[in-house]
């Protein structure tokens, strides 16, 4: 099962598509009085690969299947390769799909499945036949081509529906979900050749999940979507260090969230008061909201950005507070700290090689972070997203 | 009724048992040599196949009533797919309505349907012609043939369809290529059940029959009140082994536990 | 999420075939109404009249009630041994399926030809029980209401038996295990879990059996002679030796009437017993 070899590959490489773009603009999708999507908008580059991400219910698989053509927008339009889609059936447009299920064709063969797409543009059957075995190939299932689907594992699967996709040599591939249903060993390794064959055709992938490991893993950029908006679209870094609110922060990586009011704001520096007192914060920090005097907020750390030190010792120009650590648990190459500071839990994680200098559990510490790594979000509202993201 | 399990287990087998007994009782007359049926029976012989088959009607019939249940079965089949085919993917709203009409003649006594049918058949001025008799098998076995199209086409995963036409299949294509292969069981499964239930429909049918056409089902009514001729016997031995060969094809294609699963309509 | 495509109003002549059978239908129920309410010479009562008067008419509705409700009634009540048997053994009920489905496709007249040969005069089981020396005159077991409701019991029981096995097998198979593991007796777990479950099933046996036998021509008329008639037996001589069209209509708007009112009622019934027993 290994991911097809890229030197092998090199020169059979069907095609390089120069083209796979997407412009959404002001979608939406309403079904009655219920709103599933609000006003999309949304430029996917040639050639990337693109993960919706976020919580069922999102209106992720939604905006897949309005760019597939299953359903169309009750407002805004839809462009691939800068052609208008609006009223062209599925059938008619340059994409390629693989589904949650996979909706392989029982009653086919491995290879009559991947020569469907080609029987159906009457492609000859010589060039037809090469091309059936260049992407079984390419998927690493160039033997199986006589096999039943009922025969197949379920990783094989997975690479019959990719190669039946790409077989047609789409401008953009749709992934609903495709690797939810497989085993984390199985799922690990599909992700790593999934974006290898993706790397290799330079295919615009449009990939839904609501793992956002999985989305990171994979993704050149990232669209964050919650209650049927696009809450950010970027890079996967960039979304990691700067979260566009504190859904995006919680969902995408875990976060310590510690309440807040804020007391101050002057130039460049905001003043809140927290546990421990007041601490002025740079506003470089501020995530998309510009706060007002009494306004309250949460103070978002990432668990690799908080330190924890000796009782005594000396801060270093941080901000430090002290408590407790509750639990010190060890995970391979890191060591994961569950801390107490007065009310508030937090986690801290820390490389295992470091372990021999940091405090074991029951004992006092001193919890010490950089103010320029503390991220100040506005509270979320009500129940929006309560459920996600590990509360520290 | 059943508080002693061994009492039930027991009368259970022995009236499962009574079901086909007077069938076999039948089958064992058939051979009989007597020119009546007694008991205990005296001597084997063919001579009432030989009879049936020298008798012209009874071919006759029987032709008849094999082409009949053919014509019937397969335009059945086409309309109850089309119908739910359309409602399923387009008019799913409509569903409803569609399945209460088409099981509504379930709720008729056979005796009224029958002179229904009369009154319909006669307008059309068909009585006593095969497309009469079509038409009111037709009706007859819409519910029946209707039933395991449904349930086929929607136990059929709609990402299918989706993906053949991803792939650039047409509607057309999609259905011809994908939804009616994956639907073969329930189309077999109509085809036959509606074939057995015409080619034995007798209620109805000996109303429309006529001086020139009667079927196998009728024609052994109209004997039977006569005479009891183990011919009687010959023939209907073989429209059991038709109807048998049927349920055994039946339980090939599709398996017989179709008819005891809930999910129906 | 199930979206439906939007189709080219061409596409709904796919619906055309099934509309123009059930409009046919339709018509011919309306046929039948016209026809039974009218004679020769237009719109009357006179059938009605007729049917609901004659004292002899009264008996022939009263048998094919009573013997109907008997009918329905023995052949729920005699399946469930069948059912429980197959919904027990699951590893031989497709093979005993057959059993029970061969019988109920083949066609009625052959069944009741072959209870014509067991129960007449010089039959199997009058020839049995001759050669036994048990009696010495044949036993009147057909011409009368026995025989009817021996072949239409008979006729009837495959369709109460798949009935009642469709709703046994909606129950988890392992329940009665369950059941009989928490303790109950065999009999309480029959009446307590199994009864209960399988009533639907058993409700819609005994509506439709009880409509098929009410509706039934020629087992009544094999097996009942002229002498012991069904409403489908008048019905049978209205169309095929008096050729008094109107007459068969309004005796089958009995037909459906009762089978109307029958349905309400055990829907009734139905209801009431399962709320108790619940």
């Amino acid at each position: 099962m290994s991911p097809a070899q890229p030197e092998a590959l090199a020169p059979a490489a069907p095609f390089r598509a120069a083209r796979g773009s997407i412009h959404v603009a002001g979608v939406a999708k309403a079904y009655g009085a219920t709103t599933v999507l609000t006003g999309l908008d949304l430029t996917v580059e040639a050639g990337t690969f693109v993960t919706l991400l976020g919580p069922s219910g999102c209106g992720k698989t939604t905006l897949l299947r309005l760019i597939a053509g299953f359903i169309q927008p009750s407002a805004g339009k839809i462009a691939i390769d800068g052609r208008d889609m609006a009223g062209l059936p599925p059938q008619r447009r340059p994409i390629g799909m693989v589904f949650q299920n996979l909706a392989l064709f029982p009653h086919f063969s491995v290879e009559e499945n991947v020569a469907y797409g080609l029987r159906l543009r009457n492609v000859p059957e010589t060039e037809l036949r090469r091309k059936v075995k260049t992407f079984l190939d390419l998927v690493g299932l160039g033997h199986l081509g006589n096999r039943r689907i009922s025969q197949l594992s379920g990783g094989q699967k997975q690479r019959v529906a990719l190669a039946r996709s790409l077989v047609l040599e789409p401008s953009i591939l749709l992934l609903d979900e495709p690797l939810s249903a497989l085993d984390l060993q199985l799922r690990k390794q599909l992700q790593v050749a999934l974006k290898e064959i993706q790397r290799e055709l330079g295919t615009t992938f449009v990939f839904v999940t609501h793992d956002q490991e999985e989305a990171t893993l994979m993704s050149d950029r990232i669209v964050v979507m919650s209650a049927g908006a696009i809450q950010q679209y970027d890079t996967p870094p960039a979304i990691y260090s700067q979260p566009a609110n504190l859904f995006v922060a919680k969902f995408v990586g875990e976060l310590n969230e510690i309440p807040g009011r804020i007391a101050a704001v002057t130039a460049g520096t905001i003043e809140i008061d927290g546990p421990g007192g007041r601490h002025a914060l740079p506003a470089s920090g501020l995530r998309g909201f510009s706060p007002a005097a009494g306004a309250s907020c949460v103070i978002g750390l990432r668990p690799e950005r908080i330190a924890i030190l000796p009782p005594d010792a000396d801060a270093g120009g941080r901000i430090a507070l002290p408590g407790t650590v509750i639990e010190r648990i060890a995970l391979g190459p890191v060591l994961r700290f569950i801390l107490r500071c007065g009310e508030q839990r937090l986690v801290a994680v820390r490389l295992a090689s470091d372990g021999a200098a940091l405090p074991e559990a029951g004992s006092t510490c001193r919890i010490a972070f950089d103010p320029a790594d503390a991220q100040v979000f506005e509270p979320l509202a009500a129940p929006a997203a309560a459920s996600f993201g590990e509360k520290p | 009724m059943s508080a002693n399990p061994k009492l039930s287990t027991w009368a259970g087998i022995l009236l499962l048992i009574s079901l086909p007994a007077p069938i076999l009782i039948i089958i064992g007359a058939s051979f009989s040599d007597t020119s009546y049926i007694q008991f205990p029976p005296e001597g084997l012989s063919l001579r009432w196949y030989r009879d049936a088959l020298f008798d012209p009607r009874w071919p006759r019939a029987f032709a008849i009533s094999v082409g009949i249940a053919a014509v019937t079965a397969v335009i059945v089949t086409i309309v109850s797919f089309m119908a739910a085919y359309y409602t399923q993917r387009h008019a799913p709203k409509l569903a409803t309505w569609l399945e209460l009409a088409i099981f509504s003649p379930l709720f008729f006594p056979h005796a009224a349907m029958g002179v229904a049918m009369v009154a319909l058949v006669a307008q059309f001025g068909l009585i006593g012609t095969a497309p009469g008799i079509v038409l009111a098998h037709l009706i007859v076995t819409l519910p029946f043939s209707y039933r395991p199209i449904h349930i086929a086409l929607r136990s059929l995963d709609p990402d299918l369809v989706r993906a053949a036409n991803v792939m650039g299949a047409s509607e057309w294509r999609a259905l011809k290529d994908i939804v009616i292969p994956m639907c073969r069981s329930g189309i077999l499964t109509s085809l036959l059940f509606a074939g057995i239930i015409s080619f034995d429909e007798v209620t109805v049918t000996m109303f429309l029959i006529g001086p020139n056409i009667s079927t196998l089902p009728v024609q052994i009514f109209s004997f039977v009140q006569d005479s009891a001729t183990p011919v009687l016997a010959a023939i209907s031995t073989i429209s059991v082994l038709i109807t048998f060969l049927a349920v055994l094809i039946l339980d090939r294609v599709a398996g017989l536990t179709f008819f005891v699963r809930h999910d129906g309509a | 999420m199930t979206e439906t495509q939007p189709a080219s109003p061409a596409k709904a002549l796919l619906l055309l075939p099934v509309l123009v059978l059930l409009g046919l239908f339709f018509v011919s129920v309306f046929q039948l109404f016209s026809n039974g309410f009218a004679d020769a010479d237009g719109w009357s009562l006179r059938y009605f009249r007729q049917i609901l008067n004659r004292s002899d008419y009264q008996v022939i509705f009263a048998r094919t009630i009573l013997s109907s409700l008997t009918v329905a009634l023995l052949s729920v009540a005699l399946s469930y041994p069948i059912a429980l048997l197959l919904w027990r053994l699951e590893r031989w009920r497709n093979t005993l399926l057959i059993v029970v489905l061969v019988p109920w496709l083949v066609s009625l007249v052959v069944r009741t030809y072959g209870w014509l040969v067991l129960l007449g005069p010089k039959g199997v089981i009058n020839g049995m029980l001759a050669w036994t020396g048990i009696v010495h005159q044949p036993l009147a077991l057909m011409f009368n209401d026995l025989g009817i409701v021996i072949g239409l019991t008979h006729v009837l029981i495959p369709f109460a038996v798949i009935s009642i096995l469709s709703s046994l097998l909606a129950i988890e198979s392992n329940l009665e295990e369950a059941s009989g593991v928490l303790g109950a007796s065999r009999f309480q777990t029959f009446r307590r879990i199994v009864l209960p479950l399988s009533l639907p099933g058993a409700f819609t046996a005994l509506i439709v059996i009880f409509l098929a036998s009410i509706g039934a021509i020629v087992t009544p008329i094999v097996l009942g002679g002229m002498s012991h008639q069904f409403v489908g037996s008048q019905i049978y001589q209205e169309v095929m030796y008096t050729f008094n069209l109107n007459k068969a209509a309004a005796w089958s708007i009995c037909l459906l009437a009762i089978s109307f009112l029958s349905l309400l009622l055990l829907k009734a019934i139905e209801r009431r017993l399962i709320g108790t027993l619940e």
